[in-house]
């Protein structure tokens, strides 16, 4: 009976068609696993934008849908950086938008009512599985093995590595970029295979594509011309590579240049560089070819070979003169960190300041990719075996992809595509080893021996005899029931990180009741609500700048700085009213029409990412630029401590944060007992006193305080003569009162 | 049991209610600028009671009309500023002798929009024979009719709120015998005019509790006016929905009524005189029990069998709700993100199901009948005063013949229209009822809203029919397309290698 | 005409120090300005106590740059003997840039061996401190005499970085740049190499030929980039992490406690363990297979298996030492 059905299966399986079939819907099934594993935030919270940047890109998004593509392309916004403002139409990747605003249409045609934050939201997941099956399609071109392909998808699926950047509400450039990289390379794969013009312009089409969505396009820009040089250094030149790549470089480059944001950089900047030198440089090989094939002489040849090669040695001294002479743009500041691994630490505070730019530790590699990252060089090992042209590929991107990701931890999102790759590669070849019926028998052994003798191709050591196959049938259970146990506990490894760090989004917070049940900490949209509904329409706010695209998505409000740092000195000048005392910070307030002041204070709840925990940052950056009025040094203690309470210097009482963040909060205890949770600070017994601000706001467990920025006096006096005469006054009054009672008694 | 007589008597109803829209507009006549009331009736007695209670006024004239014309009249004219009609709804009158009358037709007169005193036309079923009396019960309600005072307050602090009226009940008409009686909702009443008695009594008014009385009067010529203020404690929300949107659509595959309801409510009480502050505010919960003048919780009884319902705002949902539903009660209890205070604005939107068969019925002609109530907001004890109330009912893909009747006063309903709302894969749209009314309050809760239709069983096949065939479609499409031959050479590209 | 007294007064200061303290800052410069240019090597002057007091002393003409530094072995501070070459290069750069003293700058060094007595009476537990002493008269005088302090918080700092702060506070006069001195020895040196491996390469050619193309070679350089960078040699790099700390009692801790921190030793552990996991994952998926003898195989298959079972098995327990609260383990390592 059983064995009945077995057979059955086993004969479903034959069929191509059937395989076919089969394998269309493991993939569906993988995609839908991977869409499925991104929801573990919807489910426990809601339907919502996570963190910052996403709500600038749901923000950007509205506007698009609202106001039409033309509109978006020129917006400039002067809700943002006031008073300066921001041409966010030419300084945004447009992909991510336009991809959400065209879905939503779509769905609008169909007269379904999806409201545009959902399509938002949901938009991650939905790339993830297209991702999932790019990558089935790349490693397909990589091997002969089907199931190393399905292996990919499911690796890539559910990667906590991708899945960081991609959980369902993280809004955000990569959502869709992961899906480009891996599609681009596969077509780049496909073009360079067959040589065809088609595949290269589908590549380049798919390449714009990229750019227009992700800063990180320079890597693809970067990597296929490395591949190339590689091959020809490799003497791999050819036709196909010649027609590939000069289609790909020709087209790409011309539909980059159609982003506002990119517009000539890929001819002036040194990261596009490569690229360029590469495309001359296969002109010159192409035209020596030609000669070649021509002309059939010995010393030609090899006199063609060096001049060649002199012309490209030429040629990147030209570049570096060029560079060096500035008519080429040096490298970025956020690129060039990635070489010069110290240089952001000196020169861009704010870069270094963004925990995502921070090297990578080792528990972070294994706690995204588990089990793929060791079995990832045995897949590239196997590449060596046959070094066809997409093998080399996958070297080259393994190693620069791991260099990148160990400089810089946002880059694991770069890495983890060929990890799958080489991983599927690798797992697959040992499945496909030790997974299968039938055992050698002495002919086979015969063959082997005798081929054995003949000596073989592969260049490898360790592949040079030939494959003879697995005996005992005990050793392949053994390995299959351990490989099934590796795949289970990476599974399960990938469910619990994905549910356990990266499923939270930052604006709403949870905690456990006493009972156990979930309690929603809703302080920041509370707060956003205020400002939206009790403000008016255009009152400035100012607070540091990790709460700028908050406060332009849920607020609706204008803000001086935000996310998005493109001015230094702007962001310094917010540090430096944060961190000086009141009568100097009120001016810079006033100068810049601030209205409310709103600052995030973790004290009450044991909240980490408070202000007063950010405050260093803000003062070194504001130091950065008025070194003499702004002092890190001042705000610790001599013994060197950064502390809040009694001990606390008078810089860091009198800074305006300080003020902010502690004001009124000893009134909600007995007398002298105030403690900041966060920092198990015991507070001084009088708390702060503010004269130039007035409490407006503050949320029920006191995570975000709004302050309003009060006007000019009317009698003109400054403000805190103001307030002490009105202290004053209060005093007088009472001793008044006291003043005939103790006449009664006499 | 109930609701079957209901059904009954809605059908015999709908024949003269049919055709809705059109029949609204001839009611309305318009009359010359120059148009004063004629001098037919005599108020003979009238009890004018004001009802301060809740954040909004309800006011309630009992008087005993008589015709002095020689002959019969059936048009009886109440007077009220141009502010106040711009106010002025929920308009009800009633024969206090017999009831079974039912309510007589009341309208705004439309005529000179600029004249600053407009008029309430009463039209009396049948004409009052000269020298008759009739005893009318007249009640309406008048909204913002409040001014905080003083306008701003502390935190901690009571509120007081004061209002303006006449001593003697403004009419077009001779009042032989009147007397104002006003109902407070506590003792706490610090000031009020006084004016000089009559008879017996030397001052007016005299208080007994929580009501002043003013009068009895004696005869009072035609627009006699005698202003009276009075300001009174009111430690709770003056709750104001500028405008609620509520929308029912009704699916017959789903067997499912879904209720959606958006407020824009604003709070019109004084205003905080020093910013809001945290701790003065949980203090003060913690220690008089949150007896404050700030709204911070709404209550909505809602319908037996209501399930899943959803508080959200325009940042997405909130958290704070609590619902609690069994076989006696629904209840949603929702509380704003922030206390809202006066002068203060918090929109927010509420949500829930229901199951079909409990609104909807078959009846044996083949039509449908809906029977859902008109309006269902919070239930606070002060009081909930709607300016805008726009109901709209989605029916069906293709219902057709749709006629409906309310029992909310007709003088509040400012429009209805039969529009097309398409969604989720329609072709031609579902048939929307679209009521607007105005100046409602939260009395009107249970009022009932019916509405009959007619649904063919092919308008209910459509979509399924049409979403099948285009998926058939599509995948032929892509058939073809995966048929089509790209490539230019079938032998493959051989590289010099 | 005012070089003659200068002159002489240099001289006096050289003939004797003892009246250093009655002289007029204007000779106080001079003479130190004279000794400072006398030899590259006097460049900031190495003060003592005394030295120090007339160094400083009021009123002053010009400005005083001094570094009280620790140099001595006992205090072991390593930021002193990371700062001290630095700031003798700027000394001696600006000295040089501006020989006629027109920036009236003069740099000197109180290293704590020499200048007890000024450490105990400013009081300083920490080293090094850098003192700017603003001219008290003069053109460029300014209201408070008290010396300014250079803040050392962030770490050593390099020549420029200290250059432009003392710059800023020295408006209009001339600020030499820091010139560092060309290493020669380097640039021969390199060159040198440069040309011998390219005769050699030329001369090797036909050896080197074989080994640039074999696949194993860059097979095994590939795998070992790969394993170093994913073990997070990187951010050694960049953290300059301790290679082991000690822990609490006596003994060395091989693993950094915390997610975000590790030690340069840990890592190589790491690093050997995916080694040898992916070592044990080639084995079976190349060799294995290949053995034509079955018992062999059998034993291969037995061996690599287990390996990189207990392999696994160790990793996910040194991963859950670093992340408490990891759920998963394989026995042994339970």
């Amino acid at each position: 009976m059983s064995a009945e059905t077995l057979q059955v299966l086993a004969d479903v399986g034959k069929g191509k068609s059937t395989r076919g079939v089969l394998r269309v819907i493991i993939l569906a099934l993988i995609a839908g696993a991977s869409i499925a594993s991104r929801l573990f935030s919807v489910i426990r919270f809601e339907s919502i934008i996570h963190e910052f940047d996403p709500w600038f890109n749901f923000r950007a998004t509205k506007y698009l849908v609202a106001n039409g593509f033309y509109n978006f392309w020129d917006w400039f916004d002067d809700r943002t950086w006031h008073p300066l403002g921001r041409v966010t139409g030419g300084t945004l990747y447009p992909g991510l938008m336009v991809t959400s605003g065209a879905i939503w249409h779509a769905l609008r045609a169909l007269t379904i009512p999806v409201d545009i934050r959902n399509v938002c939201v949901l938009l991650a997941p939905a790339f993830s599985g297209l991702t999932a099956v790019a990558a089935y399609l790349l490693t397909n071109e990589m091997t002969t093995y089907n199931s190393a392909g399905l292996l990919a998808a499911l690796f890539m699926g559910i990667a906590p590595g991708y899945i960081s950047r991609s959980v369902a509400g993280s809004y955000d450039n990569e959502a869709i970029a992961i899906f480009l990289l891996v599609f681009t390379f596969y077509l780049w794969i496909k073009a360079l295979k067959q040589g065809s013009m088609l595949w290269g312009a589908l590549c380049a089409l798919f390449y714009g594509y990229m750019v227009a969505s992700w800063g990180g396009y320079a890597f693809i820009t970067c990597l296929l011309p490395l591949h190339a040089f590689v091959l020809i250094l490799m003497g791999r030149y050819s036709t196909r590579l010649y027609v590939s790549y000069t289609t790909w470089y020709a087209l790409g480059t011309l539909a980059s240049m159609q982003i506002p944001f990119v517009g000539f950089l890929p001819v002036k900047t040194s990261e596009h560089m490569p690229a360029l030198g590469i495309f001359g440089f296969l002109q010159l090989l192409a035209f020596l070819d030609y000669v070649r094939s021509a002309i059939p002489s010995r010393q030609f040849q090899t006199f063609l070979w060096l001049f060649a090669g002199g012309i490209f040695v030429m040629s990147l001294a030209a570049l570096v003169v060029a560079t060096s002479a500035g008519v080429i743009a040096p490298w970025s500041g956020r690129f060039y960190s990635l070489w010069d691994t110290g240089y952001a630490k000196i020169h861009i505070p704010i870069i270094a300041s963004v925990s995502e730019h921070q090297p990578t530790a080792w528990p972070a590699f294994f706690f995204d990719l588990n089990l793929l990252i060791f079995v990832f060089p045995v897949g590239v090992y196997l590449c060596f075996q046959e070094l066809a042209d997409e093998h080399v590929f996958i070297i080259v991107y393994a190693v620069f992809g791991s260099y990148f990701a160990g400089v810089m931890v946002r880059l694991m999102l770069t890495l983890t595509p060929v990890v799958c790759v080489a991983g599927a590669i690798a797992i697959s070849t040992i499945l496909n080893n030790y997974l299968v019926a039938k055992t050698p028998t002495e002919e086979d052994q015969q063959a082997a021996e005798a081929a054995e003798k003949k000596g073989s191709k592969s260049g490898l050591k360790s592949a040079t005899k030939p494959v003879v196959g697995i005996y005992g049938l005990w050793s392949k259970s053994l390995m299959v029931a351990g490989m099934a146990v590796y795949l289970l506990i990476f599974v399960m490894h990938c469910t619990w990180v994905t549910s356990n760090a990266y499923s939270s989004p930052s604006v709403v917070l949870a905690s456990r009741m006493p009972d156990g049940s979930q309690h929603i900490i809703d302080d920041y949209r509370e707060a956003y609500q205020w400002l939206r509904q009790n403000t008016k329409e255009d009152a400035k706010i100012m607070s540091w700048w990790d709460y700028g695209y908050q406060i332009g998505g849920m607020a609706d409000r204008p803000t001086l700085v935000d996310n998005n740092t493109w001015n230094n000195t702007h962001i310094a000048t917010v540090g430096k009213a944060m961190s000086s005392r009141e009568e100097v910070s009120y001016p810079i307030m006033r100068q810049h029409e601030v209205d409310y002041v709103l600052v995030v204070f973790g004290g009450l709840l044991g909240y980490s990412g408070d202000d007063i925990n950010k405050f260093l940052w803000m003062v070194r950056i504001a130091e950065g630029i008025w070194p003499d009025e702004v002092s890190e040094r001042a705000f610790f203690t001599p013994r060197g401590e950064y502390r809040v309470d009694g001990e606390a210097t008078e810089t860091m009482k009198n800074s305006l944060m300080y003020k902010m963040s502690y004001y009124n909060f000893n009134n909600l205890f007995p007398p002298g007992q105030a403690v900041d949770r966060m920092r198990q600070a015991r507070l001084p017994e009088v708390g702060p006193s503010l004269s130039t601000l007035e409490e407006a706001f503050t949320s029920e467990n006191w995570i975000i305080r709004i302050y309003k920025v009060k006007d000019l006096d009317n009698v003109g006096r400054d403000h805190i003569s103001a307030t002490a005469f009105e202290k004053g006054l209060k005093k007088k009054k009472t001793t008044k009162k006291r003043g005939p009672r103790v006449l009664r008694v006499d | 049991m109930k609701t079957s007589a209901v059904f009954s008597a809605v059908l015999s109803l709908l024949s003269l209610a049919s055709a809705a829209s059109s029949d609204k507009g001839s009611s309305k006549s318009t009359l010359p600028s120059t148009f004063k009331p004629p001098q037919v009736f005599k108020n003979a007695n009238l009890v004018h009671v004001i009802s301060v209670e809740k954040n909004y006024v309800k006011e309630n004239i009992n008087v005993v009309v008589e015709n002095i014309d020689k002959k019969a009249q059936n048009e009886y004219y109440l007077p009220f500023t141009a502010d106040q009609i711009s106010r002025l709804g929920g308009v009800e009158v009633k024969d206090r002798k017999d009831t079974s009358a039912g309510p007589f037709v009341a309208e705004n007169v439309e005529f000179d929009p600029e004249s600053d005193t407009q008029y309430l036309r009463i039209r009396l079923p049948k004409p009052l024979a000269p020298g008759a009396q009739q005893t009318l019960g007249i009640s309406y309600y008048i909204l913002k009719a409040y001014s905080p005072l003083p306008a701003a307050i502390k935190q901690e602090e009571a509120q007081f709120l004061t209002y303006t009226f006449s001593a003697y009940v403004p009419s077009v008409y001779t009042t032989s015998k009147q007397k104002t009686e006003v109902k407070f909702p506590s003792g706490n009443i610090p000031d009020y005019t006084k004016i000089p008695g009559s008879g017996d009594i030397k001052e007016f008014p005299q208080k007994q509790g929580t009501k002043l009385t003013y009068g009895p009067f004696d005869e009072k010529p035609a627009g006699a006016y005698e202003p009276i203020r009075v300001r009174f404690e009111f430690n709770r929300p003056v709750t104001h929905v500028g405008r609620l949107e509520r929308d029912i659509e009704v699916s017959h595959w789903g067997g499912n009524v879904a209720f959606e309801e958006r407020y824009t409510l604003y709070h019109r009480g004084a205003n905080l005189s020093s910013l809001f502050n945290r701790v003065k505010w949980q203090q003060s919960q913690y220690y008089q029990q949150g007896n404050t003048h700030a709204l911070k919780e709404l209550k909505f009884p809602l319908r037996v069998g209501s399930i899943d319902p959803y508080y959200t705002d325009v940042i997405g949902n909130v958290s704070t709700s609590r619902f609690r539903s069994n076989k006696r009660e629904a209840s949603l209890e929702i509380k704003p993100r922030y206390p809202v205070f006066g002068g203060w604005k918090y929109p927010f939107t509420i949500g829930w199901n229901s199951d079909a068969k409990n609104f909807l019925r078959k009846t044996a002609t083949g039509g449908f009948v809906l029977n859902v109530p008109f309006l269902e907001g919070p239930k606070q004890n002060e009081g909930v005063e709607y300016e805008q109330v726009e109901v709209r009912v989605i029916l069906p893909e293709g219902a057709e013949n749709v006629k409906y009747v309310t029992s909310i006063p007709t003088q509040s309903i400012s429009s209805t229209e039969v529009e097309i709302h398409k969604t989720f894969l329609d072709t031609i749209g579902r048939t929307a009822l679209v009521i607007k009314t105005r100046n409602l309050v939260d009395d009107f809760r249970d009022r009932e809203l019916v509405i009959s239709y007619d649904y063919p069983l092919s308008a209910s096949l459509r979509k399924p029919f049409i979403v099948f065939s285009s998926t058939i479609a599509f995948f032929v499409a892509v058939w073809l397309i995966g048929n089509i031959e790209l490539k230019f050479a079938s032998v493959p590209v051989v590289s010099k290698k | 005409m005012r070089w003659l007294p200068a002159f002489l007064t240099a001289s006096l200061a050289f003939a004797s120090g003892s009246l250093a303290a009655k002289k007029t800052s204007e000779e106080r410069f001079n003479s130190f300005h004279a000794k400072s240019i006398a030899s590259s090597s006097a460049a900031p002057i190495k003060l003592s106590d005394a030295s120090y007091r007339e160094f400083t002393a009021q009123p002053r003409d010009y400005t005083a740059a001094v570094v009280l530094t620790a140099m001595d072995s006992r205090f072991n501070c390593q930021l002193c003997r990371e700062f001290q070459p630095e700031w003798d290069l700027l000394a001696r750069s600006w000295v040089k840039g501006d020989k006629s003293g027109s920036s009236r700058v003069l740099f000197g060094t109180l290293d704590f061996a020499d200048g007890r007595e000024i450490f105990m009476s400013l009081g300083l537990q920490t080293a090094p401190v850098l003192l700017l002493f603003p001219p008290t008269v003069g053109p460029h005088a300014v209201p408070n005499p008290e010396p300014l302090r250079y803040d050392f918080s962030n770490g050593p700092q390099i020549a420029e970085v200290v250059h432009s702060w003392i710059a800023r506070h020295l408006p209009d006069r001339p600020h030499p740049p820091v010139k560092r001195p060309i290493n020669w020895m380097r640039w021969i040196s390199t060159t040198i190499l440069a040309l011998g491996s390219l005769t050699a390469s030329y001369v090797a050619w036909p050896y080197i030929v074989p080994i640039i193309q074999s696949r194993n070679i860059w097979a095994a350089l590939t795998l070992i980039s790969i394993l170093l960078f994913t073990s997070g040699h990187m951010y050694n790099h960049i953290r300059k992490v301790p290679y082991v700390a000690s822990d609490g009692k006596g003994g060395i801790s091989y693993f950094a406690s915390g997610f975000q921190s590790q030690y340069g030793l840990e890592t190589q552990i790491v690093a050997a363990l995916y080694g040898l996991l992916s070592l044990a994952g080639i084995s079976l998926a190349i060799k294995v297979p290949r053995i034509s003898d079955s018992k062999t195989q059998g034993v291969a298959v037995l061996a690599w298996g287990g390996i990189f079972f207990v392999t696994y098995a160790f990793l996910l327990s040194v991963f859950r030492g670093k992340n408490p609260g990891y759920p998963f383990r394989l026995p042994p390592f339970v």
